[in-house]
Formats: structure tokens, C-alpha cells, sequence
């Protein structure tokens, strides 16, 4: 139950009169919630967390204003106490009189909660993810401390959600998560579905490696018609199945279409994207074809040996990985930057 | 939730796989969170006993306390079905809705907002609204990218259309109740009995408070004749049925599967 009008009243008096008496960046401020321009950032939450034991908590500086808005757009004021500490654009840090954790008492462990709320957005809505994003949304002026507050934000999410985030794409810096707990498949309903959501891509990928590791477009759709798929006809799961295929899974690095060379008129063909090479691989892809055909991996010889090569290869590449990260963690305790995520 | 007091959780591969899944999902149904759970015990610990859910999500919440996240159960307001969504609890954490929307979009929601708070029904039409494009902020919207941006809202769990009217989805009143408390304090109803945020609901005809239906439906239950807990007029509304999950369930598998594509759908 939220708590009553009254007590909020005074927890925003209280926290009005810290902020009045600390206006300048320090390490025991009270922080600022509501100031900040009353930015976009107080879009949706007008109240600090029940559980906080005193004043506010975290603030988004210059609100993130960002490309959406420059401006305050739904919340003019969030709470009845104006804001004077609006045109104080600095941030303030989290106030000591949060006994808590300790490690929030640094100041840019706001930041890093920040960042986990945008990437768990992200990866809620399968967005991709992009260093420009990150910083115009979230980093913003802390720009310098990039890697320190994305290192952080990727450890949290990953002890509590148990994803992985990793660069795809170290020339546009895109990141993506991956889960540690092999998830390919939409759990909840392969059990009573016929085709689980992640299917197409599923069956796309199985489609593309039985052809040789790229398919022409026409034999994949082919494919897709047989289980009631096709690519101009709205799907009641998938929506608009064309798009999924050609943009969503490209966008997020599952797929590739490309034109085929030298093909007049244009045709395009499939291959796996650097995200499915990542997060599933051949021997899983051949096993869900296999399941689909009522028969197992090895009816398949020549793929199926394919796919033992490639086990063999990921094994290899896992024992190489942890040593380098071994080694990689040795010198990071030394260095105050660090350029883990290029690491791979 | 009693905050700093709490002792720390912990955290398993049932625990984090559970979390993926209900952030995949964005806001669930109890009996499909239940599900959920299950599946994770299966998937990662087959042997143990599956912990009450209520402790299982306590437990989780434990951990997600210091990023300023918690797993809210709510529950909808037309039928009373309980949900689950992940909730940021951060007052000015990444608006969720900012990073997506334009300015002249989020406008639109705010709009949107404030007929649905200010209407009788809960519902503001989709008429009303879209009549309001001329007063946005940001770039010019025509009443026809206003319609579409409509329907973006739907889709993303933010608003419900029914019949060319729009109210809050019940995720976004998980999300967005103390924002919208605070924002608007003197427009908001809240309900007689939980008092919680109301949008939709019933209202007593003489003293005019408010009760959601299935705080209806739970204090009336098994009243032949009832009063307003106020006033103790006569109540003249009917009585929805309290929710029950099982008979939910015994519906049929095609039932859940509609509600279930349903909630993929938007």
C-alpha cells in the first residue's frame, strides 16, 4: 500500500531543506530528485522508493534530454516543493544519509543504477544497444568513466539477471546480452505452442545451415509457408514476418541478409549473424531441426559433423578465453581504465 | 517490502532465469509467473521444493533492492487478474517511456493521461484526444500520426483501447501510480477500499466515493443487500465476481492461449 499523502509531504520537505543547505557538489548532499530542469527523467515517478530509509535518491542530469526532449515534457513539477534545484544543472551524489550499501556512496554509482534501468529496458524491448545511446541517455558529462560505470552496470545485471553484456560490434560499438543460462528458446510457451517466438529465427538458422551456411531468401521462405509463415501476410504471433526476418534479427545481429554477388537482378540470401554464432550454435540448431523432423542430429551426417567440428572449436575457444580473462584481470587491478569489453 | 532492514537474498540460476523470462515478458499474469516459476526449479533445480511465490519474488526483490528495481504485483482493474511486472523504483531513474518516445509523443501520453484521470469512466476517447494535437509540445503532429503514436502506446503496454477509448494498461499503473499521485493530487481517485490509485470503477451515486471492481467484488462478496461503506446507501451497481483463478484455468487451454496472445499482442 503507498504510504499516505502526509508522510511523503514531509519526506519532500526534508529533503527540499537538505538540498537548500547543500547546493554545492559534495559527498554528503542530499541528492537531488527533483531538480535537474525536472527533466523527462521525472516522467514516471513522482516519489522516492518506499524503502529508502531518508531523502532522494537518483537524478538524471540535464534530464535526459537527449534527442526526445529538451524540454520538460509530462512532468512539469513532480512534486509540490518547486525546483530551485533546477537551474543547478550539477549532479549531486548520493547522500551518506542513505546508511545502506556502502558501495553507493561513490558518485557514480547513481550512474550505474541508471544504466542497469536503461540496458534492462533495452534488453526487455531486444533494442539494440549502442555506446552513443548509453552516453547521450544515461553517461552523459561522465563520459571519461565509461568503461567503469558500463563495467559496473554489467556486473549487477549480470549477478541478478544472469546476462552477459558484450560488444558485437567494436567499429559502432554495439553491444548485446547474452544469456548465461542458454536461453534460445521462449520457455514459457514451447510447451504449449507449436512454435515457440523465437522459432523463426530458429528455424531460419536451421534452414541456413543445412544449406551450406547461407541461404537464398526464396528457400527459407519456403520453409517459413510450410509451418504457415509467410512473408507479406500478417502473423498473428510475428506480426509482420518480412520485417522480422529482414530488419528485426538483422538489427539485432541474429541474421544477415545480404545481396548475393554478382546476382542480376539482385537476389539476397541468409546467413547467420555474429549474435547467433555467440548465443546458440550449430550442434543446438541442428538438434531443434532434428527434434522438428522427429529424428535425431546424426540422421544428418554431413551436418552433423560439421557440428561436432564446431563444438570442438567453442570448447577451445572457452579454455583460451578464461585464461586471457585471467590475465586480463591481473592487469586490470593495476590500471584505472579498462578496455575489457574488447577483450574477447 | 521493509527496505535496509531486510537481509539479503540469494540469488540462484532459478532466480536469474526467472528474471529473464518475466523481463521478456514485461508484465505477466499470476498463474503464468507461477508457471514460471515452476519451469525454473525444472530447468535448474529439479529436486527442490518450489518456494511459496511470494517468498520466491521477496527474495528476489531482496537482491534487486539496491539497483532500484522490484518485482510489483498488481492487479487489473476491470476483472481483478493479479499481475507481475518489473518496476523501477528510482524517482527520476531512465523514464522508460523517454528514451522512446518524442517529445511530441510523450506529450500525446500526457494528454492521454490526464482525460483518462479527469474522466468519469477511466476511459478518455479516442476523439478527445486526438483533438488535442494542435496543443503539443515539440514537433507538429497531425491527428493522423496521433493515432498511430496511440496505438505505439498500446502495443508497448502503456494504454488499453477498447472501442475506440483508452485507458491505463495495468502495467503502467504498476509503474506510474506514485507519479501520477504526485502529479496530479487532486484529480486522482483512489479507492475507498485499498486505497490505491483508481481509474476505472464504481461510485457511490450519493456520497461519491469510489471502489475498484474487484475491491467491489471482494467486500461485497456474499452480500444480499449491499450498502455503501460510507454512506450506507444502498449500492446500486452490480457486483462483478471475485476473481478466481481456478475456474480461469478450467476455461479451457484455447482461453489461455487467446489471453496469452493477447498480452503478446500489445
Amino acid at each position: 500500500m503507498p504510504r499516505g499523502q502526509k508522510s511523503k509531504l514531509r519526506a519532500r520537505e526534508k529533503r527540499h531543506q537538505a538540498r537548500c543547505e547543500n547546493q554545492d557538489l559534495g559527498a554528503t548532499q542530499a541528492p537531488v530528485a527533483e531538480g535537474e530542469s525536472s527533466s523527462s527523467a521525472n516522467l514516471l515517478f513522482g516519489d522516492r522508493p518506499q524503502n529508502l530509509p531518508a531523502a532522494e535518491t537518483l537524478s538524471i542530469p540535464e534530464a535526459l534530454q537527449g534527442a526526445p526532449s529538451t524540454t520538460n515534457t509530462i512532468a512539469p513539477v513532480s512534486c509540490t516543493s518547486s525546483n530551485e534545484g533546477a537551474s543547478n544543472q550539477d549532479e549531486k551524489s548520493l547522500g551518506s544519509s542513505r546508511e545502506a550499501e556502502g558501495w553507493q556512496e561513490d558518485p557514480l554509482s547513481k550512474k550505474v543504477v541508471s544504466l542497469v534501468h536503461f540496458l534492462l529496458q533495452k534488453y526487455e524491448k531486444k533494442e539494440p544497444i549502442t555506446k552513443g545511446d548509453m552516453i547521450k541517455f544515461v553517461i552523459r558529462k561522465d563520459k571519461g568513466h565509461f568503461n567503469e560505470i558500463l563495467k559496473r552496470a554489467s556486473e549487477h545485471i549480470e549477478l541478478a539477471f544472469g546476462v552477459d553484456l558484450k560488444e558485437v560490434d567494436p567499429i559502432r560499438h554495439y553491444y548485446a546480452f547474452f544469456s548465461k543460462l542458454d536461453l534460445t528458446y521462449d520457455e514459457t510457451t514451447s510447451d504449449e505452442e507449436k512454435i515457440p517466438k523465437t522459432g523463426l529465427l530458429m528455424i531460419a538458422l536451421g534452414v541456413i545451415f543445412m544449406n551450406g551456411n547461407r541461404a537464398p531468401e526464396e528457400a527459407v521462405w519456403e520453409i517459413m509457408n510450410v509451418m504457415g509463415v509467410y512473408a507479406d501476410r500478417k502473423h498473428f504471433l510475428y506480426g509482420d514476418p518480412r520485417k522480422v526476418m529482414t530488419k528485426d534479427l538483422v538489427q539485432l545481429k541474429y541474421l544477415e541478409y545480404q545481396q548475393v554477388p554478382d546476382s542480376d537482378p539482385p537476389r539476397y540470401e541468409f546467413l547467420w549473424g555474429p549474435r547467433a554464432h555467440a548465443e546458440t550454435s550449430k550442434m543446438k540448431v541442428l538438434e531443434f531441426v532434428a527434434k522438428m523432423h522427429d529424428t535425431v542430429p546424426s540422421a544428418f551426417p554431413s551436418c552433423y559433423e560439421e557440428a561436432l567440428r564446431d563444438e570442438e572449436q567453442r570448447a577451445q575457444a572457452r579454455v583460451a578465453a578464461r585464461a586471457h580473462t585471467a590475465a586480463m584481470a591481473n592487469a586490470r587491478s593495476r590500471t584505472t581504465s579498462s578496455s575489457f569489453s574488447h577483450a574477447k | 517490502m521493509q527496505g535496509s532492514t531486510r537481509r539479503m537474498g540469494v540469488m540462484t540460476d532459478v532466480h536469474r532465469r526467472f528474471l529473464q523470462l518475466l523481463m521478456t515478458h514485461g508484465v505477466l499474469e499470476e498463474w503464468d509467473v507461477k508457471r514460471l516459476q515452476r519451469h525454473c526449479y525444472k530447468v535448474h533445480d529439479r529436486n527442490a521444493t518450489v518456494d511459496k511465490l511470494e517468498d520466491f519474488i521477496n527474495n528476489i526483490n531482496s537482491v534487486l533492492e539496491s539497483l532500484y528495481i522490484e518485482i510489483k504485483r498488481g492487479v487489473t482493474e476491470d476483472d481483478g487478474r493479479p499481475i507481475y511486472a518489473l518496476v523501477n523504483l528510482a524517482t527520476t531513474s531512465i523514464s522508460k517511456m523517454a528514451t522512446d518516445f518524442a517529445e511530441n509523443e510523450l506529450d500525446l501520453f500526457r494528454k492521454a493521461l490526464e482525460l483518462i484521470i479527469d474522466s468519469e469512466t477511466g476511459f478518455a476517447s479516442s476523439t478527445n484526444i486526438l483533438n488535442l494535437v494542435d496543443q503539443l509540445k515539440g514537433k507538429k503532429m497531425r491527428k493522423k500520426e496521433a493515432e498511430q503514436v496511440l496505438q505505439k502506446f498500446v502495443q508497448s503496454k502503456w494504454l488499453i483501447e477498447k472501442e475506440g477509448e483508452f485507458t491505463l494498461h495495468g502495467r503502467a499503473i504498476l509503474e506510474m501510480e506514485q507519479y501520477i499521485r504526485e502529479t496530479y493530487p487532486d484529480a486522482v481517485k483512489i479507492c475507498n477500499i485499498c486505497h490505491s490509485l483508481l481509474i476505472q470503477g464504481q461510485s457511490c451515486e450519493t456520497c461519491g466515493i469510489r471502489m475498484h471492481l474487484p475491491c467491489v467484488a471482494k467486500y461485497f462478496q456474499s452480500n444480499a443487500e449491499p450498502r455503501c461503506p460510507h454512506c450506507n446507501d444502498y449500492w446500486p451497481h452490480e457486483i462483478p465476481e471475485v476473481f478466481d483463478p481456478e475456474k480461469q484455468r478450467e476455461a479451457g487451454i484455447s482461453k489461455s492461449n487467446k489471453k496469452s496472445l493477447r498480452s503478446r499482442q500489445h
